[in-house]
């Protein structure tokens, strides 16, 4: 079903246009890139105030309320850039059980930022009057950073995990 | 001379087994994107508030001091990183034009850095708190954007043009 829709969609012109003219994939990519270091950096500075190391004298709303838009932001860029990447190699892409893996990974960290942002608009004192559950949102914050850090990871290793053409 | 460095640096053990093996590239690219994408996404930060469309709260020093450091270590994880990938194809990589135009922006990038420290930093006291700041610190900024996206950008190039 995933194998006929990816070729069908192999055969479009539109596919065929990103196929076929050199430039595009390396462009499309680059700008992936740039949206992810967007992502990593957000993410980091939020990760950086929840473990103490930066950000102090903001509250943690003020941190968050500052980098969340961001994450957001780039995880519409990356959404646009990874569809002109999927549609220009749909069999190298939407049959390969690493992008498949990335995808199960991404949509775990999406719900997680969705989470945290509601915590933080449902009470803004949420997170800085929490000392209680410091431990907890300190081992939390890593474990999100290494999400994020493991679906780039495998977005990496698409291409080198690709399916036979059969 | 150069050739000799080049092709001693390809006969390396190590060299050799990064080639060899299936991991251990894509493994190490991993990495590099992901410091790269820290490194310049760490610095966006930094620069988005020298042209004042970010961060206005904070002063640059506090966002420099909390920023830097770590922008620092992940570059290092970078320039490991990506000395393992050039060894194991070291001639291939120094005569691929992305891959110098790389090299040429990174170099770039750095003179931008220790100019924007040496010239205008020294002065960051008086201009601290300022939105916008002082238009050099404006130029550093906007450079420093500019430079990082070729780097990203002319590092993409190379997966598509290295030979072998």
């Amino acid at each position: 079903m995933l194998m006929l829709f990816s070729k069908w969609l192999s055969h479009t012109p539109i596919s065929d246009f990103i196929q076929n003219v050199l430039w595009i994939i390396p462009l499309v990519q680059t700008i992936h890139i740039l949206a992810i270091a967007i992502v990593m950096s957000s993410v980091g500075m939020i990760v950086l105030r929840i473990l103490g190391l930066a950000g102090l004298r903001h509250t943690f709303s003020e941190i968050a309320l500052r980098y969340v838009p961001w994450i957001w932001g780039a995880l519409v860029v990356l959404l646009f850039s990874g569809a002109i990447l999927v549609t220009g190699e749909p069999v190298r892409s939407l049959t390969n059980p690493t992008f498949q893996l990335k995808m199960i990974l991404l949509f775990i960290a999406v719900c997680i930022t969705a989470a945290f942002q509601i915590t933080v608009h449902r009470d803004h004192r949420f997170w800085d009057l929490a000392p209680r559950h410091a431990t907890a949102a300190k081992t939390f914050a890593v474990l999100t950073f290494g999400l994020w850090v493991a679906i780039a990871v495998a977005g990496r290793w698409i291409a080198y995990t690709v399916l036979s053409y059969v | 001379m150069i050739d000799l460095i080049l092709n001693w640096l390809h006969d390396l053990p190590l060299s050799s087994a990064i080639r060899v093996s299936a991991w251990m590239f894509p493994t190490i690219e991993s990495a590099h994107v992901i410091a790269i994408a820290t490194v310049i996404g760490s610095i966006a930060i930094v620069d988005l508030r020298l042209l004042g469309v970010t961060s206005h709260r904070k002063p640059v020093t506090e966002l420099s001091t909390e920023v830097l450091p770590w922008t620092w270590g992940f570059f290092m994880v970078a320039v490991i990183t990506g000395g393992l990938m050039f060894m194991s194809k070291a001639p291939a990589y120094f005569g691929n034009t992305p891959f110098r135009l790389k090299m040429i922006l990174l170099a770039c990038a750095g003179l931008n850095m220790i100019a924007f420290h040496l010239l205008i930093y020294r002065s960051v006291h008086r201009w601290d708190r300022d939105v916008p700041t002082l238009r050099s610190a404006k130029i550093a900024g906007l450079l420093s954007l500019t430079f990082w996206i070729g780097v990203v950008a002319a590092g993409r190039w190379i997966g598509f043009t290295i030979e072998g």
